[in-house]
């Protein structure tokens, strides 16, 4: 397996996925502090219902607007429901029929419940931009970063092109999901973290993602970061006063959870320390200086 | 509205908070109290299952635990997929209504994919339990939702979907016998620009799934209507009461206070409010041989800041909400409670800070 290191510098699309608490978002912006120090223009893209990127790096909130966070790196927040609403203005010219096409409650349910559109949407966006069509007054990004919701698995949203593709065989729609689909499908270009957290549930979870991603799209992820680890104890500290107790046993489940982890993931792995730092860019730098030096050890 | 006498807690908050384990404790601890108490869980840890000895078998079903209370307790596991068969069959006119919908593949999806059915579904297990009348006391656990916001609002979407324009016009048959588009003449250009458009984005034959399926759907729909209009009775009746659960650290404060505007907002009752797995209030300085080792000190410190962090976290929340929601926190545990035993102290511990915060 190429270095984790490469792969990241390689890809063009990282979609990073994770269960709510553990710490997804920061780890999205440490990710994107990495790659743009290493050169790439990087764009991190939020698709969760809240903002919450630019409370950790300290910007104003994107509002679906690009927001510049420091030279090579910038952030955009979108809706899927507005991105899809674009899309059917991309694609009836009729103006005049737009508005009343928007607000029929046929069309409101009809693409709500159509399975996987509204993900494909914020793919067919990322894959715009990333083909220089989508922003006039910014670069093309060279890498993308999606901070992909927090609900439902991971799988759902990478499995969505495909299953849009298959049902949707002809016109632009159709043509735009094959094309999503196959960046998704191409590991020299698309690539996987998932983010987890060394204790019982989440790592169920990403066992549980792990094995849905290989058996429905035949994916592995480039790298599982594993984040907010007590540190372990030195060896000299004996005495079991409750402080240390509570830190011992702690820190014992995080151990067993990463044997646990390790027995179904043997890939690159990076393990990140819970840390005394209050959200926002110490933290965000401290976890990007934490994950370069865990890529280069993994 | 129950009938039954029969008092149900709803346990709500984001993933990862802890909301199954606590329903759980709060479950053991009614039965102890000589209650017969339903613990109606959705997505259990592994151990979690193993201590309440609840394995698939409890899948849509209730198993007694081996509890020794003086009340009765059950537990269930919630599959939503099965729930929602269920409700077709039972609403179906006819085998061959049930088999058209349950064999439909827009049903497929939409049993797993549309907003908020899961979330429906859970209540709509509720109901059914609540109803007949088995146990005096029911604790629903709810799905992880980041804001449980898709689970309050279930009802009321599930009601005006149902009363939208749009299940009239989708129950307009819009295929032929041959099995191809009709231009809608009613919604004329517009109706055709729907169509065409609709044909382009999603498909015409996943459309014509969905066209079948609304059509098949039919027969069901007051059915479905009533009972949603029902829970949504259920849930603001003054039998039922809502246990929200947060996790600790000021970050997680506007989380909270959000969900417990919405809570209000909707005229559900907030009860409790617990905030959970809070690191405890630690000195810098640990014990004297400690001083010396910097290794020992960095742990000190992290654990010193965790649990300022939490403390004022939980003391912000508590200004916030004010005196007439009670706020407890429990404390973060050395292991995660997985026997009946820990669960049991767990629900004690709760009981006595909720008895406390009242005297």
């Amino acid at each position: 397996m190429a270095a984790p290191l490469e792969a990241l510098d390689r890809v063009n699309l990282l979609v990073v996925t994770g269960k709510g608490g553990v710490g997804k978002s920061a780890v999205t912006a440490a990710l994107g502090r990495l790659l743009a120090a290493r050169g790439r223009a990087t764009l991190l893209v939020e698709a969760d219902p809240r903002e919450n990127l630019h409370q950790l790096l300290d910007v104003d909130p994107s509002g679906g607007d690009l927001v510049s966070v420091a030279p090579g790196l910038s952030l955009q927040h979108v809706h899927s429901r507005a991105l899809l609403d674009d899309l059917v203005r991309d694609k009836l010219k009729v103006g005049l029929l737009v508005n009343r096409v928007l607000q029929s409650p046929i069309h409101q349910h009809f693409t709500e419940g159509a399975p996987g559109l509204k993900e494909t949407a914020v793919f067919g966006h990322i894959l715009r931009l990333l083909q220089g069509h989508g922003l006039r007054a910014a670069p093309r990004p060279d890498v993308v970063v999606l901070d992909a919701p927090a609900t439902g698995h991971g799988v759902q949203w990478m499995m969505a092109p495909r299953l849009v593709a298959d049902v949707v065989s002809s016109g632009p729609v159709g043509h735009m999901a094959t094309e999503i689909a196959a960046l998704l499908a191409d590991r020299r270009r698309c690539g996987v973290v998932v983010v987890t957290l060394a204790e019982e549930m989440p790592v169920e979870e990403t066992i549980d993602l792990l094995d849905l991603f290989e058996s429905r799209l035949d994916l592995e992820p480039e790298l599982v970061v594993v984040n907010a680890l007590y540190p372990p104890l030195p060896t000299s500290l004996a005495d079991d006063d409750p402080v240390t107790g509570l830190w011992r046993h702690r820190r014992r489940i995080n151990e067993r959870e990463l044997e646990r982890l390790e027995v179904r993931w043997r890939g690159p792995r990076v393990e990140l320390p819970l840390l005394p730092i209050d959200p926002g860019p110490p933290l965000v730098g401290a976890l990007g200086r934490h994950l370069e030096l865990g890529l280069r050890r993994s | 509205m129950t009938g039954h006498g029969t008092s149900l807690e709803v346990v709500v908050g984001a993933g990862g908070v802890g909301k199954t384990t606590l329903a759980a404790a709060m479950g053991l601890r009614s039965a102890a109290s000589g209650l017969d108490t339903l613990v109606m869980t959705f997505d259990p840890s592994h151990r979690l299952k193993d201590a309440l000895a609840v394995g698939d078998a409890a899948r849509d079903r209730e198993v007694e635990v081996d509890s020794g209370t003086p009340g009765r307790l059950d537990a269930s596991l919630l599959d939503p997929r099965r729930t929602f068969d269920r409700l077709v069959e039972r609403h179906s006119p006819s085998t061959a209504v049930r088999d058209r919908i349950l064999g439909n593949r827009f049903y497929d999806h939409l049993a797993g994919n549309l907003a908020g059915v899961l979330e429906y579904m859970a209540v709509e297990r509720l109901f059914e339990v609540a109803r007949d009348g088995r146990y005096e006391r029911v604790i629903l656990d709810t799905p992880p939702t980041r804001q449980a916001l898709d689970f309050l609002g279930a009802p009321e979407r599930i009601v005006s979907f149902l009363d939208s324009g749009a299940l009239r016009v989708a129950l307009k048959p819009w295929f032929d016998a041959g099995g191809r588009l009709r231009a809608t003449s009613r919604l004329g250009v517009l109706g055709r620009n729907v169509e065409g458009l609709l044909d382009r984005m999603v498909g015409l034959e996943l459309l014509r799934d969905m066209a079948e399926f609304f059509q098949a759907f039919g027969p069901l729909y007051e059915g479905f209507r009533e009972r949603a209009l029902e829970v949504q009775r259920l849930l603001r009746s003054p039998e039922t009461s809502f246990t929200l659960v947060s996790a600790p650290g000021r970050r997680r404060v506007a989380d909270t206070l959000f969900f417990a505007r919405k809570l209000l907002e909707a005229g559900l009752d907030l009860g409790l409010v617990v905030v959970n797995r809070v690191h405890p209030m630690v000195s810098e300085a640990g014990p004297e041989p400690q001083r010396a080792d910097p290794g020992a000190q960095d742990g000190r410190h992290l654990l010193a800041w965790l649990g300022r962090r939490d403390r004022e976290g939980v003391d912000e929340l508590r200004a916030l909400l004010g005196a007439r929601h009670p706020l407890v926190d429990l404390p973060l545990l050395l292991e995660e409670p997985t026997s009946l035993e820990a669960l049991d102290a767990l629900g004690r511990m709760l009981e006595e800070r909720v008895t406390n915060r009242r005297s």
